[in-house]
């Protein structure tokens, strides 16, 4: 069943120079489409400022989108009522990168984890207790911490804590961003670990946002590759890894630097020329083709579109004519 | 010959109490024109080392031991000839080139300001060197570049002029610590390439300090593993990702995810304070071999084969595969 529809979703920003008189266009997230799925994660990779992050406000309504639809359970969020939004919001929950940022540190742990039950009545008095406790153990921490601050707990605790306050009110959807960034190795794995758990045990949906591929290969179902706000190729994440077929895609898995047991040494890879260019000034045709080593004639002119089969889609002149 | 060498290197902080220990006679040395990497997580006194090594401790940090430069003691050199030597004959970069630059002042004033201190060179000289040293790092038009502020550049572009300014004077050593953490994977790449081209072509030797092993494997000829303060494992990079023999080195291996769906084995715990460690081995708390007499004492940082050394005294029946 289909959880999540976004379709053509678009945010502009209108950014405003020092002293400028003109607004200029920042396009954030260019017509970007995707759904997900029941119990399957779908995440969206690639490198800082190619609108990741903004699809992820988007899709929980915390910014208003310039044009397009975020379709929850087949209904436009954005004509939700006040009624129908704190529904959605109850399905819906958000864990981000800076969990320090996001706990409150002048409250208790039990504070933060039972207000979310409080605001939907979903339990009072004596229960809110044993409720949070409850929490606190499915994510891997001790319920006797309640009564403690975020400042005393380490930022793989705190993570399971904003983990805790997401699921206290039984979502269907988590939007995680870069919730692993901010972590040390062997707690990225814990983590990673209690998530894994939590998708088999609750059969949450993800879309999970993240510029770590090790992560996203071994944790996401389908794969949306962004960049410079549109999505320029979507797959199931085994296909992804295994044969790319949009150059930037390439280019990203080449970058991973990995650990290649029996190896000499590994084959230095080519690197990409160039920086990603500013959101406001989009190079024409493919956005991609200042930096792509195999353009070709019409991709500073045409902007190609993203087709294929099967859920197979590329944004590419190289596979558009096949 | 090995170009740096440390040796029973210990590093305190005074506090209101006792002084806290966070790196423990640590030994380790660095060969003319090798990369040797530097890996662990967070507060496990990778970057104090580095710290110490360019004598830019917090002043509330002590150092004990010796540090050789070519011979001579760094920890007994006074102020002068201490800065007489930073930035000239061993220079550092960070993780952060937005902090590391004066953002008031144009990038090629702070690369001309290294060469006319450490060279002597006149101003209208030091400005054309910068321009080189710009071109160098493959900074796109450097006439122009040069006369910009970091604020204009990119976080890679910063990188590339951080780097410019390290190897302004040719110097013998390059600490790096964590110079790509921040950026992002296609960047990540280039800069990667960058360094590695500039060591062959100047043929110095770089102290890499890293969290991400990946990046060690691509680059570093030897690695060392901290933890607690102290080198745990450290051995020639294919004897290390081959055959690792270490519990924690293991650990951070498979912390890293790989295979869908198989589960990951984290480290479990955390890292304990430098005020709390266990009596006998450092690791003991978190290890899954661990077994009655690792409580005991310490164990020493002894020679398993010809160069690799480890801190256990269970590395002989300890293997592993990747």
């Amino acid at each position: 069943m289909e959880l999540l529809r976004v379709e053509s979703l678009t945010k502009y920003f209108g950014v405003k120079k020092l002293f400028g008189s003109r607004e200029e266009l920042l396009k954030a997230v260019d017509g970007v489409d995707f759904s997900i799925k029941k119990d399957k994660v779908m995440a969206l990779v690639g490198e800082s400022g190619c609108g990741k992050s903004t699809v992820a406000r988007l899709v929980l309504n915390l910014i208003k989108p310039t044009s397009g639809t975020v379709l929850f359970r087949g209904r436009n969020i954005l004509e939700f009522d006040r009624k129908e939004m704190k529904a959605f919001r109850k399905s819906a929950q958000i864990i981000f990168q800076d969990t320090f940022a996001s706990l409150n540190p002048r409250r208790t742990i039990y504070d933060t984890v039972s207000e979310p039950l409080l605001i939907h009545n979903l339990a009072a008095g004596s229960q809110m207790k044993d409720a949070v406790a409850e929490i606190l153990r499915s994510v891997g921490l001790a319920p006797d911490i309640m009564n403690r601050y975020p400042h005393e707990f380490s930022g793989g605790q705190r993570q399971r804590i904003c983990i805790a306050r997401a699921l206290a009110v039984s979502p269907e959807l988590i939007v995680a961003d870069e919730p692993l960034s901010a972590l040390d190795v062997s707690i990225q794995a814990q983590i990673l670990n209690l998530l894994q758990d939590l998708r088999e045990k609750t059969g949450i949906s993800f879309l999970f946002i993240s510029h770590d591929l090790r992560v996203v290969k071994y944790f996401s179902d389908d794969v949306g590759v962004m960049y410079l706000g549109k999505i320029v190729e979507y797959a199931k994440t085994d296909e992804l890894f295994e044969r790319p077929l949009h150059p930037y895609t390439e280019v990203l898995l080449a970058s991973i630097p990995e650990i290649r047991a029996g190896d000499e040494k590994t084959p230095r890879r080519g690197a990409l020329k160039g920086d990603v260019p500013s959101p406001l000034d989009i190079p024409a045709g493919c956005p991609f083709h200042p930096r792509c080593p195999k353009r070709f004639d019409p991709c500073d002119k045409i902007v190609p579109s993203l087709s294929g089969q099967n859920g197979r889609l590329v944004s590419c002149h190289l596979w558009s004519s096949s | 010959m090995s170009l740096l060498a440390v040796r029973d290197l210990n590093i305190y902080f005074r506090s209101a109490e006792n002084p806290v220990r966070v790196v423990s006679d640590l030994n380790f040395s660095i060969r003319e024109s090798e990369i040797f990497g530097l890996a662990g997580e967070s507060g496990c006194g990778k970057s104090i080392t580095a710290l110490s090594i360019m004598g830019i401790l917090p002043s509330n940090a002590i150092a004990e031991g010796n540090i050789f430069f070519r011979n001579k003691d760094l920890l007994k050199l006074d102020r002068e000839s201490m800065r007489q030597l930073r930035g000239r004959d061993i220079s550092m970069i960070f993780q952060e080139p937005m902090t590391s630059l004066n953002p008031v002042l144009t990038i090629g004033y702070q690369i001309a300001e290294v060469l006319t201190t450490h060279l002597k060179l006149s101003g209208k000289d030091a400005m054309h060197r910068s321009v080189e040293l710009l071109r160098m790092v493959r900074i796109p038009s450097p006439e122009i570049r040069v006369k910009e502020y970091p604020h204009q550049m990119s976080g890679g572009m910063r990188q590339r002029v951080m780097i410019a300014m390290a190897i302004a004077c040719d110097p013998g050593l390059l600490i790096a610590d964590e110079p790509t953490t921040a950026l992002d994977v296609t960047i990540q790449a280039q800069i990667l390439e960058l360094i590695q081209g500039i060591r062959e072509e100047k043929r110095m030797s770089i102290l890499f300090i890293t969290h991400d092993l990946g990046i060690i494997a691509e680059n570093a000829s030897r690695v060392g593993i901290m933890y607690a303060g102290r080198l745990m494992e450290l051995a020639g990079n294919r004897e290390l990702f081959n055959d690792p023999r270490h519990p924690y080195t293991i650990g951070l291996l498979e912390s890293i995810p790989k295979k869908r769906g198989i589960l990951l084995k984290p480290i479990p715990g955390v890292v304990p304070r430098p005020e709390d460690l266990p009596a006998g081995c450092k690791f003991m708390d978190r290890c899954r071999y661990a077994i009655g007499e690792c409580g005991v004492r310490e164990p020493e940082l002894r020679e398993f084969s010809s160069g690799h050394l480890v801190r256990c005294i269970r590395a002989e029946e300890i293997t592993w595969n990747y």
